[in-house]
């Protein structure tokens, strides 16, 4: 995605220079009034789910919640949405509030790589996240404000952990170390299961440890730079660093310190959980409410032993409210989710325009192309669902001309009213799938659906009311469009 | 506390995990986890999540039922 590079504005700059903690962030949200503290006394137990779904509803405009008045857990701070609506992340990229979907993606396409990678390694005496440091008698329950995440779930779940591994079989290679979005159930006051599969780059480890029978260790990083969050939920190729791409995003360095059990981790993070995996336990775990607004079931996984825990001084516990779309999940991933998708077409296809796969992780995707011939936004389908996400999430597609925005559903939906034929929709039966697809009748198999919402030419046939109407569209007229809100909202020229 | 909310099992098998306590120092609620099943709740959640009766019947867990285990490893043993 090189070819894109452009040198960041003096804000975005600006703003990667201020921001090198989930702290500072939150500082930063809450001058844009992007941040609340809610001060009430709540209940663990509903009362966090409800304020968190309350304030996801605005996906483009919901702040980030602050939690320090939780029965049970005096003196302790949560903090959910961190990543929760597109303004937050448009002003973590150094945007103003009103910054499009369209804009944050070419954007994000922009700065996207690990080939200019900035970190810093500062020595664990020197960073904050080592302020406090326990080595025996762990109790997470009493460390972290826990609670029942959606009112099914197995346990108590730490959805939002950036957990750091190294292959046990190639441990001194920075690249093949991981940084990972797990979820994490507390099972115990010093124990928790880990989720991963044997095609996350967290499975190949465990399989590597359990066969060789050598211990894994791995660093549970909690309340992270904001950036750091978005790359962990991002697959990058195994031997690529999320700290790199990270810190490139941002445009400043990352500062980087050594966990004591020999993991590279954020010198600045919250809190440091060093755990041990328990070779050959597997522990029930689950229900689990999922990104797809599904509970994923009970099974039996991985289980870890706390080691040690790092922690500045009075942490904040961050967190993430996932189940039913819209929620944070969202907004976190989406966008670094549609730009590999977007490299890996302009590859071959330079038509393509953008692509939105922002709904439920890319079960839904919707690619704008510009038809190089008839039939051409089929041919560029096919070939996004040939690619490393679409192979396994791209559920349904949608192609729409380059005159429409895949970020603005308004759009979207005037091209399948009016570009529409149905025998333009194709379904491939029998596809390979994500497990957790909960329409699926057989969970890792599903069919594909592309609607080729793409306007016609020869040698297609046209009727006679086929003219469009041209109105004023383009830079021009977004900018038009951004002086109204502000005047709206009683800003001045 | 009597049995697990989830698969019902004894009391014997639960084990009272953590004691939330206010500013004050007094008992606001308590942590409990079921050993057999693996759930963990806190006693003043709603009855809709550990209640048994009044919990959704799809989400009991049978622990003597076979369950999907993740990445099986060579010496795992039920
Ligand atoms: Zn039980």
């Amino acid at each position: 995605m090189s070819t894109d590079k452009k040198p960041l504005s003096a804000k975005a700059r600006a703003v990667g220079e201020r921001i090198g903690s989930l702290r500072d962030f939150l500082e930063f949200l809450e001058e844009n009034g992007q941040c609340i503290t809610w001060t009430d006394e709540i209940m663990p137990e509903p009362d966090v789910r409800n304020i968190a779904v309350a304030a996801g509803r605005d996906s483009m405009n919901g702040p980030a919640v602050i939690f320090n008045n939780i029965a049970g857990y005096p003196g302790k701070k949560l903090v959910l949405g961190v990543h929760g609506s597109f303004t937050n992340l448009a002003l973590l990229l150094g945007h103003p509030k009103g910054t499009t979907i369209k804009e944050l993606f070419y954007d994000i396409i922009s700065r996207w790589g690990d080939d200019k990678p900035l970190l810093d390694f500062i020595e664990p005496d020197a960073a904050p996240v080592n302020e406090n440091r326990l080595t025996d008698n762990f109790n997470l329950y009493d460390l972290l404000p826990l609670y029942r995440i959606n009112e099914y779930d197995g346990g108590f779940y730490i959805g939002k952990a950036n957990v750091v591994s190294r292959d046990p079989r190639d441990p001194d290679n920075f690249g093949k170390q991981n940084v990972g979005i797990y979820r994490i159930q507390v099972q115990a006051p010093g124990e928790f299961t880990l989720l991963s599969v044997p095609a996350h780059d967290m499975g190949r480890h465990i399989m590597a440890a359990e066969q060789d029978n050598v211990p894994l260790k791995i660093a549970v990083m909690l309340g992270n730079h904001p950036a750091m969050c978005m790359f962990a939920a991002t697959p990058v190729g195994y031997d690529e660093s999320e700290f790199a791409y990270a810190s490139q995003m941002m445009g400043s360095p990352l500062r980087l310190t050594k966990s004591n059990n020999g993991m590279d981790i954020l010198a600045d993070s919250e809190m440091i959980i060093e755990a041990e995996l328990m070779n050959g336990v597997r522990s029930f775990e689950g229900p689990f409410g999922e990104f797809p607004g599904s509970y994923s079931g009970v099974r039996k996984i991985p289980r870890f032993k706390v080691t040690a825990i790092s922690h500045r001084n009075d942490p904040i516990f961050e967190n993430i409210y996932i189940g039913r779309g819209w929620t944070e999940h969202d907004t976190l991933i989406g966008l670094n989710t549609s730009a590999p998708i977007y490299a890996q077409l302009t590859k071959d296809f330079p038509e393509v325009v953008a692509v939105n796969a922002l709904y439920q992780h890319g079960l839904t995707g919707i690619i704008s192309v510009k038809n190089r011939f008839a039939g051409f936004a089929k041919s560029v389908a096919m070939r996004a669902l040939g690619t490393p996400h679409g192979t396994m999430y791209l559920k349904n597609l949608i192609m729409v001309d380059d005159d429409v925005d895949p970020f603005d559903l308004n759009e979207v939906m005037w091209a399948l009213s009016t570009r529409t034929r149905a025998e333009d929709t194709i379904v491939i039966p029998n596809m390979p799938m994500i497990p957790i697809d909960p329409a699926a009748e057989i969970a890792g198999k599903g069919h594909r659906l592309i609607i080729d919402a793409t306007s016609f030419m020869p040698p297609d046939k046209l009727g006679s009311d086929s003219k469009i109407v041209t109105p004023p569209a383009g830079p021009e007229i977004d900018e038009i469009a951004k002086v109204i809100q502000l005047l709206q909202n009683g800003g001045q020229l | 506390m009597s049995t697990c909310p989830r698969c019902q099992a004894a009391e014997e098998k639960i084990r009272a995990e953590h004691k939330g306590l206010n500013a004050q120092g007094e008992l606001v609620w308590t942590i409990f986890h079921c050993n057999a099943c693996e759930f963990t709740w806190r006693d003043s959640e709603p009855a809709s999540t550990i209640d048994y009766n009044k919990r959704e019947a799809f989400f009991r867990v049978d622990p003597e039922k076979p369950y999907p285990v993740i990445m099986p490893p060579a010496q795992y043993k039920k």
